[in-house]
């Protein structure tokens, strides 16, 4: 039983590891967390591009609050 | 903690302080997950991996990236974890799209806010597909605008997943809320497609146009439909017309399939606006096997041929019936488009099923079974419960009918005989409307031959044993199919030789046809010498008593009293119970001789070929026959007369010169009707019989072609014994001279009959005369000479007159037949003037 899980458990990983290969290699620029997060989204069944785009709202958004936060801050 | 939240924190740090922010970005990002984005795009891996190379190329062109991005893909479609590795990839693919778009124009970005809903957007653009889109930076295409202007006017168009439902509806003959048909009741009218708009909504017209054209199929469903309804309920339908509603509803079924399959499909579809996020599986899921309208067509395509060729056959159907109709199906089976020449030949197959159960029914146990006339073959109703049932020989020579009464018992039996021969000619119909013409005419012919043969054997022949045998046999043969059409000329072919042949053998052993036709040939045409010798001899002196003193029974005991004794005595007793003498329908005045007929009695179903029509043909001919045979008889009887007695005890030396030329008349006469028999039994009869008998020996066609023989036969022999000429009007003018110089001949005879008494009486007295002479008693009346001297001239005149009158219409026959049509008459001429005596009689005249 524990093997099993174990065993689930590495193939997890590796298709983890995977995923992050290529998405290094596509320069998307995502930590290893965020893209486990968003593959549980997708295996939940998110649109691919829509979730694309939160990504990229989320980013522009933190963008924007460090910008803001870099005036203040100075 | 859901994952967006999650999500949220780690890619906005600030967030975690902030919770105002975070529920704002929450939404946010809920609201985007929720929309549009990426609805359309194929569920293709391989077309995807392209798209991430295309891209990873342009980064990187040395192609070590792209190298290493295959191998990664390969490893990640290995692992069983991911359910959705697509859609992975497409996140990632669409991740990095995007970054790229965003390093290059920051400013492009808000363009990717959610689309308008109901019009999905095609997924990320590819760098290539971006490329053009950056030169018109104000990012508004024309569809955008137009999309806009349509929002602006409150009237966006109608979802597609309603009409797609109302179009299924209408696929169904059902009317749905937006598309319906018009409401006209007549079946023409429905065709119409009427669209109700809702003032909310608009249907664009392309729509309009698909729509309408998937609405054919749904018309044509309404009249396929309506036309199998229509037959079910109805009684009398053919059983052609069964199997094709038989067939018909078998493709609905398959349609229903379909519809039912494409119904489940669509299902799916209308959830894509549902607004809660569970629901973005199914609308993705959707948009890989969800039903668009265009997609429909793709799907209905295929039935609308098949609806089409469905209803051609149902339009037909209405007019035509039974072989018509699997003609009128037939007549599309060589279509040039594969698809429709394949359904056709199945719905043949189908459709024809009924017909080649019959077919096979009829050519293998010669039986109609088709309650509903759709056979090419008819059946008379007269005479299709006719069961032939061959009669008890009790008619036949009863001895205790009188004249009339016989003739009224033969009346009645000549009308029950008729039966053989129409049984046979008019119980089945060829009826070529009917025949399929997948079946050739000829061929068509051959079966209604065999059918028929064997329903003669059967009923009329009373063999249905073998007919039973047969059919087991042929039951093992496999069936007769359309598509089998080779085999079913074969097997056609083999059941029609084996049901002649069986018909031949039957005929010939079981009811000695040839025994018959020989007995028709040696009494009624005379070719048993001996025996109308004797019949002659013995009936003679009772046929020159006038008719009404003739009775029946003493002609039977004559005739029978002339088989006796003659070599007709050998012939079987079958053949010489049915020969028969009796009296034709006399008028006052006529003597024996004109009244007499031998007669031959045929019955069932011999008389299928010798029709009562033949018979009389028969007839016809004997009496020729018998009326020369009774000239040459009572000429010969006169010559011998004259030609011993004159040497012998007449001996008047002034009356010489007068013998001699009767002599000579006579001689002419003998000659005349000695080359005129010999003709009808060498030229005309005996080769005819030949041929006759050439054709039995071969065996060959059917009964038609036997009857057509005998026929040809015997009307070559009526044709060329009674010398009837072609010329219409005139056939029978030498036939009719022929007859009066028969008369005179025996007027003739008559005379000379006289001559020969009064010389004979003068002789008498002569010779008393002498006595007395020489003292002897004399018996003389001296009365008679007186009476005597004044019957001479009259006696010689009148041998004078019938002779010259007989060499003139003796010439005048000889003339005619020179130009006859018959090559055969010719040649009587030729004989009866060998030596060109009429000819030069001719020229020494004028």
């Amino acid at each position: 039983m524990a093997s099993r899980e174990s065993d689930r458990i590495a193939s997890v990983q590796q298709t983890l590891d995977t995923l992050y290969d290529i998405s290094q290699l596509l320069n998307t620029g995502l930590d290893k967390e965020t893209l486990a997060t968003c593959v549980t989204m997708i295996e939940g069944g998110a649109s691919p591009e829509a979730l694309a785009a939160v990504v990229q709202e989320l980013r522009r958004e933190s963008q924007a609050l460090k910008a803001q936060a870099a005036p203040n801050g100075r | 903690m859901s994952s967006l939240e999650s999500l949220v924190d780690q890619l906005v740090p600030q967030a975690g302080h902030d919770t105002h922010l975070r529920t704002e970005l929450l939404a946010h990002c809920q609201e985007i997950l929720t929309s549009h984005i990426g609805q359309a795009g194929d569920a293709d891996i391989g077309n995807l991996s392209d798209v991430i190379k295309r891209h990873l190329l342009q980064a990187s062109p040395n192609g070590a990236s792209a190298l290493r991005f295959q191998n990664l893909l390969s490893r990640l479609l290995d692992q069983p974890v991911l359910t959705r590795k697509y859609a992975s990839l497409q996140f990632l693919q669409s991740l990095a799209a995007a970054q790229k778009q965003s390093s290059v124009s920051p400013a492009f970005l808000p363009s990717l806010a959610p689309a308008p809903p109901s019009r999905p957007i095609s997924k990320a653009p590819s760098p290539i597909e971006l490329a053009p889109a950056q030169k018109t930076p104000k990012g508004k295409s024309k569809a955008e605008l137009l999309r806009e202007y349509r929002r602006k006017t409150g009237r966006p168009h109608l979802p597609e997943h309603l009409i797609l439902r109302d179009t299924l509806y209408i696929l169904q003959g059902i009317s749905g809320k937006y598309v319906q048909f018009s409401t006209q009741n007549d079946l023409e009218a429905s065709s119409d497609i009427v669209f109700n708009d809702e003032p909310r909504h608009i249907i664009s017209a392309p729509t309009k146009a698909l729509v309408h054209r998937l609405a054919e199929v749904g018309y044509l469903y309404v009249r396929v439909n309506a036309f199998v309804q229509e037959r079910e309920g109805k009684v009398g339908v053919g059983m052609i017309e069964q199997s094709l509603c038989h067939h018909l509803q078998t493709q609905l079924t398959e349609y229903y399939r379909l519809i039912a399959v494409l119904e489940s499909q669509m299902s799916a579809a209308p959830k894509d606006d549902g607004t809660s996020p569970s629901s973005d599986d199914r609308s993705i899921r959707g948009e890989e096997t969800g039903l668009t309208l265009k997609r429909l067509d793709v799907w209905i395509e295929d039935w609308k041929l098949r609806m089409r060729m469905m209803s051609v056959c149902v339009e037909g159907a209405r007019g035509a019936h039974g072989g018509a109709l699997v003609n009128l199906i037939h007549g599309y089976a060589d279509n040039g488009d594969p698809f429709v020449r394949k359904f056709t030949n199945h719905m043949l197959e189908e459709v024809s099923k009924p017909f080649f159960e019959t077919l096979h029914k009829w050519i293998f146990s010669g039986e109609l079974n088709d309650p509903f006339s759709e056979f090419f073959v008819a059946v008379d109703p007269e005479l299709a419960h006719l069961q032939y049932v061959q009669p008890a020989h009790d008619g036949i020579g009863n001895p205790s009918d009188g004249g009339f009464g016989g003739l009224a018992g033969d009346a009645e039996d000549l009308e029950q005989r008729e039966s053989g021969l129409k049984l046979w000619e008019t119980k089945y119909q060829f009826r070529k409307e009917m025949l399929p013409s997948f079946v050739g005419e000829a061929f068509g012919r051959k079966i209604f031959s065999t059918g028929k043969s064997l329903n003669f054997i059967r009923y009329s022949c009373q063999d249905s044993d073998w007919v039973a045998t047969r059919e087991k046999i042929s039951n093992t043969g496999g069936t007769l199919k359309y598509s089998d059409i080779s085999g079913l000329e074969r097997s056609i072919d083999v059941a029609y030789r084996i049901a002649s042949q069986r018909l031949f053998t039957v005929f010939f052993e079981k009811y000695k046809l040839l025994d018959h036709l020989k007995a028709l040939k040696h009494y009624l045409l005379l070719t048993y010498g001996d025996f109308a010798d004797q019949l002659m001899e013995s009936l003679s002196p009772s046929l020159a008593r006038p008719a009404n003193t003739l009775y029946r029974h003493n002609l039977t005991a004559t005739l029978e009293t002339a088989i006796r004794s003659s070599n007709a005595q050998n012939d079987p007793p079958d053949v010489l119970r049915r020969l028969d003498a009796r009296m034709l329908e006399y008028s006052h005045g006529e003597i024996g001789w004109d009244v007499f007929t031998l007669e031959y009695k045929v019955d069932a179903p011999i008389d299928t070929v010798l029709d009562p029509e033949s018979m009389i043909k028969y007839l016809k001919l004997f009496n020729h026959l018998w009326k020369i045979k009774r000239i040459e008889n009572t000429l010969n009887k006169g010559w011998m007369r004259i030609a011993g007695g004159a040497k012998t005890f007449l001996r008047i030396p002034e009356l010489d010169y007068y013998w001699h030329s009767v002599r000579i008349v006579m001689a002419e006469m003998i000659h005349f009707i000695r080359q005129l028999e010999a003709y009808c039994h060498l030229e005309v009869i005996e080769c005819s019989w030949k041929n006759l008998e050439e054709f039995l020996e071969k065996k060959e066609g059917d009964l038609d072609a036997l009857i057509d023989t005998h026929r040809a036969y015997l009307d070559r022999m009526v044709k060329k014994v009674l010398l009837l000429s072609p010329k219409a009007g005139r056939e029978e003018n030498l036939l009719n001279q022929v007859r009066d110089v028969f008369a005179i001949i025996l007027q003739f005879r008559e005379a000379t009959d006289d001559f020969y008494n009064y010389c004979l009486s003068e002789a008498a007295r002569r010779d008393a005369e002498k006595d007395a002479a020489r003292g002897l008693a004399t018996y003389a009346q001296p009365t008679e000479r007186r009476h005597d001297s004044k019957a001479l001239p009259a006696i010689l005149g009148r041998v004078q007159e019938y002779s010259t009158s007989f060499s003139e219409r003796a010439q005048t026959i000889v003339h005619a037949l020179q130009s006859h049509a018959d090559l055969d008459c010719r040649f009587l001429g030729i004989r009866l003037s060998f030596s060109d005596f009429y000819k030069t009689r001719k020229e020494q005249k004028p």
